[in-house]
């Protein structure tokens, strides 16, 4: 993602930047065996932001962690940007969890340039790369500061900006504002859109809360019950920028409900 | 720290070296027995000389059973930590083990390596390299398993997740567990100079013991406790420099 | 079914160790002067235990524990008790005790043996000053470990100052009790070992460091091995005693 790309709409275009064929992830094996996930086929366009919604234990988080590379897949494969994927990938994909699991003794700009540390890059490049990032979160004057002088929010900001240090074409993000709370939640919602708007790239983001899934979308993917697969794709036509009146509109309520119906029933 | 109390912790012990001497001088106490410090002074202005070379000697030694007491205990205890298989099964026969009287196996050590400094080193390591092991696996163990995921989704190989993720997360632990454990190699050493050597710090205690000279038993005595002390002064500084950071990030 | 196999762990471990040795030896890896057969250890052991020599030197032995650990236990459970239960006390003392309980003692043998000689009483008072600090730390513990409470209620029902400390406070200490006369047992072995090692004419300690001196390592290993044996058990034995006192008093 390059901070000075323009308005992300003319770059939406046709490339298929994550593919995913036949995907099943079954744990353990033999009368143990535990089906995760289910023969999961979609693409993910470029530029498109894609919310994941399914009822608990459906296997979003574990989709996710075998689109970053974390997990391998028992069945099928997972392609992004055209090469399939064999493990983590960092300068195409950029993953963000629950929590920042920010190093607790390196300052907040360090954490950020810590993947290019781990490239041997040298400190110079390390800071210039690293510091509009900071400040396009809005953590520019807290360079200094260590994890443990920033809030919850500040922390998960840290984490979205070393995201992006390595200029992913897709970032992936388990639940990252679950640990927050609702206030802020609802503002680093908003603060997401307004960096992806930015930047530009795709955007995989798995969710519990269906508003959340909704307001940040451009597709939502409703996954069933274990074994997880995909129900749905429901295109979110709502106009960008999304602002917070549209959240108590009935065109929302209506998708809201029908997202709703589709993971009650996926429960059958 | 208020200034009452510092001027007390600085008093007290001066308080009560004076009563020391005090007793020794109005012969309230057995001579023998009990020492002053003027006697462990005219031992220190006596053979001042003798003591030292006995003194680098058990430094030596020191030094080389930490050196290897360190690498091995904080390897072998951070590698059973990083298993939870491992782990489990290591840490109650780690426990077991601390529970039995390490000195009896020093006669074994002397037949198999002599009197001489490497059974010294050797006893030295044996005594420190449990509490150091058991630390380190706890602090490794404690770790939470996201830093780990984190640090492989941003693209670190698993050395680079072992040398800067894992270890300095687990320094804390690492570092309480070198504290004790470079205690206790100080006392192994002496004391194991003290059962049997042909010379050390120790050697000079039973040495002087044999001819009652008290001071020169005390003198011997005040050291050993002083290397320890500075030993793990020394590890406390180091120790409040880097953890504190990494002590709060943890879960309690 | 794991919860047995970790407990069993440390006996495991030992039985792999003797596997290991008895096969190294068996197919010639080790010298036998230096590592006598495992098996040969053993029958030489048996041996020893039939012999009145030896017998009479484990009988000391085992009397200085019994005598060291009598009077430990109770002196250094009541002083934890007392500490424990009165604040001002706690205050004054505690940071004295931490102090004496960090400051290794095996090194002031030499002052014992002035003081006391070298007989039965210089190792049971060596052995008690060795243990009587971390049972008295314990003993704090454990009674600050007691809920106020319960000593609230049990006066409501009009019970008297012995009673209280009969049936409630003290089986509600009981697995930290456990566990401080635990540590105090390890200690005091521990201790007789040491000073039986250092400066006696008799004990098993005293024998093992003949033994070596003397190069006679097929006893030698038999002795080690008897008193591994032997601390292991203890330790483990009084764990599960521990553990088993623990998970009934689990209201706590």
């Amino acid at each position: 993602m390059d901070a000075s790309r323009p308005s992300v709409a003319a770059s939406r275009g046709t490339v298929t930047v994550i593919a995913v064929e036949h995907l099943t992830k079954i744990y353990g094996a033999g009368k143990h065996a535990l089906s995760a996930l289910a023969d999961i086929t979609f693409t993910v366009q470029e530029g498109q932001f894609i919310t994941i919604v399914g009822p608990s234990g459906c296997g979003k988080s574990t989709l996710l962690q075998v689109l970053a590379g974390l997990l391998p897949p028992s069945q099928g494969r997972v392609s992004i940007d055209g090469a399939v994927l064999s493990g983590p990938c960092p300068d195409k994909i950029g993953v963000m969890f629950q929590d920042a699991w920010l190093l607790p003794w390196k300052t907040a700009i360090e954490n950020v340039e810590f993947p290019l540390m781990l490239r041997r890059i040298p400190r110079p490049e390390r800071r210039s790369r690293a510091m509009p990032l900071l400040h396009l979160v809005g953590l520019g004057s807290f360079a200094e500061r260590y994890p443990d002088e920033l809030s919850g929010g500040m922390r998960q900001r840290v984490a979205i900006a070393r995201c992006l240090v390595q200029q992913p074409k897709v970032l992936l993000m388990d639940e990252p504002f679950a640990a927050l709370d609702e206030q802020t939640r609802t503002r680093m919602g908003s603060e997401l859109l307004q960096i992806w708007e930015k930047t530009g790239g795709t955007v995989v983001f798995v969710t519990h809360g269906l508003t959340e899934a909704i307001y940040l979308a451009d597709e939502v993917f409703v996954m069933s019950a274990r074994p997880g697969r995909i129900i749905r794709r429901l295109r979110i036509d709502l106009p960008r920028p999304r602002t917070f009146d549209m959240i108590g509109t009935d065109a929302f309520g209506r998708l809201r409900n029908e997202i709703w119906d589709l993971i009650a029933d996926g429960h059958a | 720290m208020s200034r009452r109390l510092r001027i007390v912790r600085l008093i007290l012990p001066m308080l009560f070296v004076g009563m020391w001497e005090l007793a020794f001088r109005l012969e309230l106490l057995s001579p023998i027995i009990f020492g002053s410090p003027s006697l462990i002074w005219m031992a220190a202005m006596k053979d001042g000389g003798s003591f030292l070379l006995a003194f680098r000697i058990t430094i030596f030694e020191i030094a080389t059973a930490a050196a290897i007491a360190w690498t091995l205990g904080i390897v072998v205890g951070a590698f059973a930590g990083s298993s939870p298989i491992l782990a489990r099964l290591s840490a109650p026969i780690l426990s077991a083990l601390i529970s039995v009287p390490l000195v009896i196996l020093y006669p074994v050590l002397i037949v198999w390596l002599g009197l001489g400094p490497p059974s010294k080193i050797a006893f030295g390591v044996l005594s420190g390299i449990f509490a150091i092991a058991l630390n380190a696996l706890v602090g490794v163990k404690g770790i939470n398993r996201g830093y780990a995921t984190m640090a492989a989704a941003v693209g670190a190989g698993k050395w680079q997740i072992i040398f800067k993720v894992m270890l300095p997360l687990a320094l804390p632990a690492i570092m309480s567990g070198l504290r004790l454990g470079t205690a206790l190699i100080v006392i192994g050493v002496v004391f194991s100079e003290m059962l049997g050597s042909t010379d050390g710090i120790g050697f000079w205690i039973s040495y002087h013991r044999s001819l009652f000279n008290t001071g020169h038993v005390y003198l011997g005595i005040m050291l050993a406790l002083l290397i320890a002390g500075l030993a793990n002064l020394g590890l406390s500084l180091v120790e409040r420099s880097y953890s504190p950071r990494i002590d709060q990030a943890l879960p309690k | 079914m794991t919860g047995w196999l970790i407990r069993l762990g440390p006996f495991l471990f030992l039985a792999f160790v003797a596997f290991f040795w008895e096969v190294a030896s068996r197919l010639g890896l080790t010298d036998p002067r230096l590592l006598p057969p495992f098996s040969g250890v053993v029958s030489v052991m048996i041996g020893l235990l039939h012999d009145q020599r030896f017998r009479g030197d484990l009988v000391t032995t085992l009397t200085e524990i019994a005598a060291a650990f009598a009077i430990v236990g109770p002196l250094g459970l009541a002083a934890g008790f007392f500490l424990g239960e009165n604040r001002a006390a706690y205050r004054m003392l505690s940071p004295l005790l931490h102090l004496l309980l960090s400051i290794p003692k095996s090194i002031f043998l030499p002052i014992f043996i002035f003081a006391f000689g070298i007989g039965f009483t210089q190792k049971v008072i060596f052995a008690v000053t060795l243990a009587f600090f971390i049972v008295a730390l314990n003993g704090i513990a454990a009674a600050r470990s007691v809920p106020p409470g319960l000593v609230t209620a049990a006066r409501s029902f009009g019970a008297g100052h012995l009673q209280i400390y009969l049936w409630i406070y003290l089986p509600a200490m009981e697995a930290l009790i456990i566990e401080g006369l635990r540590m105090g047992l390890i200690f005091t072995i521990t201790g007789v070992l040491l000073a039986e090692m250092y400066g006696s004419a008799h004990g098993i300690g005293r024998q093992i460091f003949a033994w070596g001196e003397m190069f006679r390592l097929p006893e030698l290993f038999a002795c080690v091995l008897l008193v591994v044996v032997v601390t292991v058990s203890l330790n483990e034995v009084l764990r599960i005693v521990e553990d088993v006192s623990r998970s009934r008093r689990r209201g706590f």
